[in-house]
């Protein structure tokens, strides 16, 4: 076991990762509550947004902040537009289908991605956020501001959410729709303009941890589109439900994630981490095994 | 109630409605065996070496789209991990093939054991959770057994348990049978193999697991009430479609002489479910179309110098097609529209022949 000191470092790294993990699960799970939509295309819209805003600055001399806006615009824009597209298509579906569809739209961006931005040339590309170099020390460990504004995106969407699906009316309605969305639009909701709204919110997480990923991780589209399994996983502990579980589940398997860096035997394995609590949380939450005939869990 | 569904499912196999085959079973019956035996004598001499070979890699596809066929279509189990259990079979064939002299059938025998047994232990906690659930923690597993592969690798000839030896310099080729050392031979031993194992679905389709498949895949409500053991039927179909994949892992093991981690990846799952829908589930040729589409069109793209990212882009259109128009996927959609064309061309021609008057707008 290596000393502690070894492992301070990647305490902050991992809150960070856990922060960005945080964002994404509660993007998920707003969506997926107001449509029923488990929306697999998450990692793929961000690095989509992320590349373009590559293009953008590296090449055509466009300055960060436009970069960043357009990475944000451009992932709620693809999220809306197929949510406006496929979502009252699929929408009588079960949430398995709604889910595999979104398959379909990873695979077209991954295909897209790929065709413009090759990977195999071997050029390595990165976004730099200007909060990189700056920073501060708390007890020897040096802290960048993007570390920061990682887990503060994560802190402050999860409890703005939160706050968001409890007293505004928008909210209301979402949670409304994810109870039941026939008598909802009998109650006289607009229940596509809300799940419009969803789409967009779900879109614009998306951008936003796509910059922030590829920033702390890498700006490769494999890495960040499938990225999304790894956030996924907090989710799924949540069952798709509860922001709060969402958010704290997704720190501790951030932190845990880098915190296995420094130990030896387990290094190389730490990639494992957000699977394997997924699975065992899933296991252990299905103990009690109900046979429903509901259409949400049909 | 239980004793009526269940004397509908025992009446409804077809080895008691019909015991003369009726004219469309026999044209079917006939273009497949016409068709088999173009693909196992005529195709290698019409091909070259590297369709061949390509050949070989949709043989072993189909397996394993056979296999996830079978569990999406006739189950009602989507399963997101896939390659990764291809990946156990090919680990297993690989360390029997280095450690021991055993004929290459009997590896595949039991690579595909070794791999039932694998997907069995992982099958027996996740089976307790269905649809969406389920597919999230086959996708979760095949994550986990993806980092343990890249950290452990594939046995290269090392020693050991893992049979990796990071320090070989002359890794030696996997075997492959002595009858089947060639391309060729190696192409038409794997189609032997691929049809044993679409003989061993259909055989369970046709009979009693096919028919409690069904009544789960519409309801399990239903099929529990109706005395169906759900959770053994499910293991079952599990078990079955482990053990096809692991001897496709076994076949491929031989077709490529040489195994690395970086070729399964977690991605190749979820491609691996996008093509098979798009071949279709409800039928045992939507597992060849998919094949086809997964092995066949990259490497006619490849030789044609066109990147394979548009096939990822077709693929990704494919699922939303077939999720939101044709459930049945090309297998189905395919010889259900040229017949369409077929019966709209022929009263065109009727009309046309009846005089350029009987024409209207």
């Amino acid at each position: 076991m290596p000393p502690w000191v070894d492992f301070e470092p990647f305490i902050v790294s991992g809150l960070a990762l856990g922060g960005v993990y945080a964002l994404s699960g509660v993007g998920l799970v707003v969506l997926y509550r107001a449509t029923g939509v488990l929306y697999l295309a998450f990692g793929a819209i961000g690095a989509l947004g992320a590349l373009i805003a590559w293009s953008l600055t590296t090449r055509a001399g466009a300055p960060g902040w436009a970069g960043w806006l357009v990475c944000v615009a451009v992932a709620g824009a693809v999220t809306l537009g197929y949510g406006l597209l496929f979502g009252p298509a699929l929408a009588r579906r079960d949430p398995l289908i709604k889910a595999v569809a979104t398959i379909g739209l990873t695979l077209i961006l991954y295909g897209v991605m790929d065709l413009l931005w090759t990977t195999s040339g071997g050029q390595a590309r990165s976004l730099t956020l200007p909060t990189d170099n700056g920073g501060f020390t708390v007890a020897q460990i040096q802290v960048t501001w993007t570390q920061v504004i990682a887990l503060a995106a994560g802190v402050v969407l999860t409890v703005g959410t939160g706050t968001f699906l409890r007293f505004t009316k928008l909210g209301t309605a979402m949670r409304a729709m994810a109870n039941d969305r026939d008598i909802t639009a009998t109650l006289g909701v607009p229940v596509r303009r809300v799940e419009a709204a969803a789409w967009l919110g779900c879109g614009i997480l998306g951008g936003i941890a796509g910059l922030l990923l590829a920033d702390l991780v890498a700006l490769d589209a494999t890495t960040l589109t499938f990225l999304v399994i790894s956030s996924l996983a907090a989710v799924l502990i949540a069952r798709l439900r509860s922001i709060t579980v969402t958010f704290v589940a997704a720190i501790v398997i951030g932190l845990l994630h880098d915190l296995l860096t420094p130990i030896a035997s387990l290094t190389s394995y730490r990639d494992m981490t957000p699977f394997v609590i997924a699975a065992i949380g899933l296991l252990v939450l299905s103990r009690h095994q109900v046979m429903t005939q509901s259409r949400e869990e049909a | 109630m239980s004793g009526t569904v269940r004397a509908t499912l025992e009446r409804a196999s077809p080895a008691r409605i019909a015991r003369r085959p009726t004219r469309p079973q026999l044209i079917k019956a006939s273009v497949t065996t016409v068709l088999l035996l173009f693909a196992f004598f005529a195709l290698p001499e019409l091909l070259s070496l590297y369709y061949i070979d390509t050949m070989t890699q949709v043989a072993v596809y189909s397996m394993v789209t056979l296999a996830l066929g079978l569990l999406v279509g006739r189950v009602g189990l989507f399963s997101l991990g896939q390659a990764a259990v291809l990946a156990i079979g090919a680990w297993a064939a690989a360390r029997l093939l280095f450690a021991t002299t055993q004929p290459y059938p009997l590896v595949l025998l039991e690579a595909g054991l070794i791999t039932m047994v694998a997907g069995l232990l992982i099958g027996l906690p996740a089976l307790r959770l269905r649809g969406l659930y389920l597919a999230l923690i086959t996708l979760m597993l095949a994550g986990s057994i993806t980092v343990v592969l890249a950290t452990v690798n594939f046995p290269n000839g090392g020693h050991g348990f893992l049979g990796y030896n990071g320090g070989l310099l002359h890794i030696p080729p996997i075997r492959r049978p002595s009858i089947a050392a060639s391309d060729p031979a190696y192409y038409r031993f794997s189609v032997v193999i691929a049809i044993v194992m679409f003989a061993l679905v259909l055989a369970h389709i046709k009979t009693k697991p096919g028919r409690a498949w069904a009544a789960i895949r519409q309801s399990e409500p239903a099929a529990l009430a109706a005395g169906i053991n759900i959770w053994f039927y499910k293991l079952w179909a599990f078990a079955l479609a482990s053990f096809i994949t692991g001897v496709a892992g076994g076949v491929l093991a031989g077709a490529i002489h040489y195994l690395y981690s970086i070729n399964f990846p977690t991605q190749d799952s979820i491609t691996l479910l996008a093509v098979t829908l798009m071949g279709g589930v409800f039928s045992l040729w939507g597992a060849v179309v998919a094949g086809l589409l997964y092995q066949f069109l990259p490497a006619l793209l490849n030789n044609w110098g066109v990147s394979a990212d548009w096939l990822i882009i077709l693929f990704g259109l494919g699922v939303l097609q077939v999720l939101t128009t044709a459930p049945a996927g090309l297998a189905d959609q395919v010889p259900r529209d040229l017949r369409r064309l077929g019966h709209l061309l022929g009263t065109r021609i009727r009309r046309f022949r009846r005089g350029p008057g009987g024409d209207g707008a």
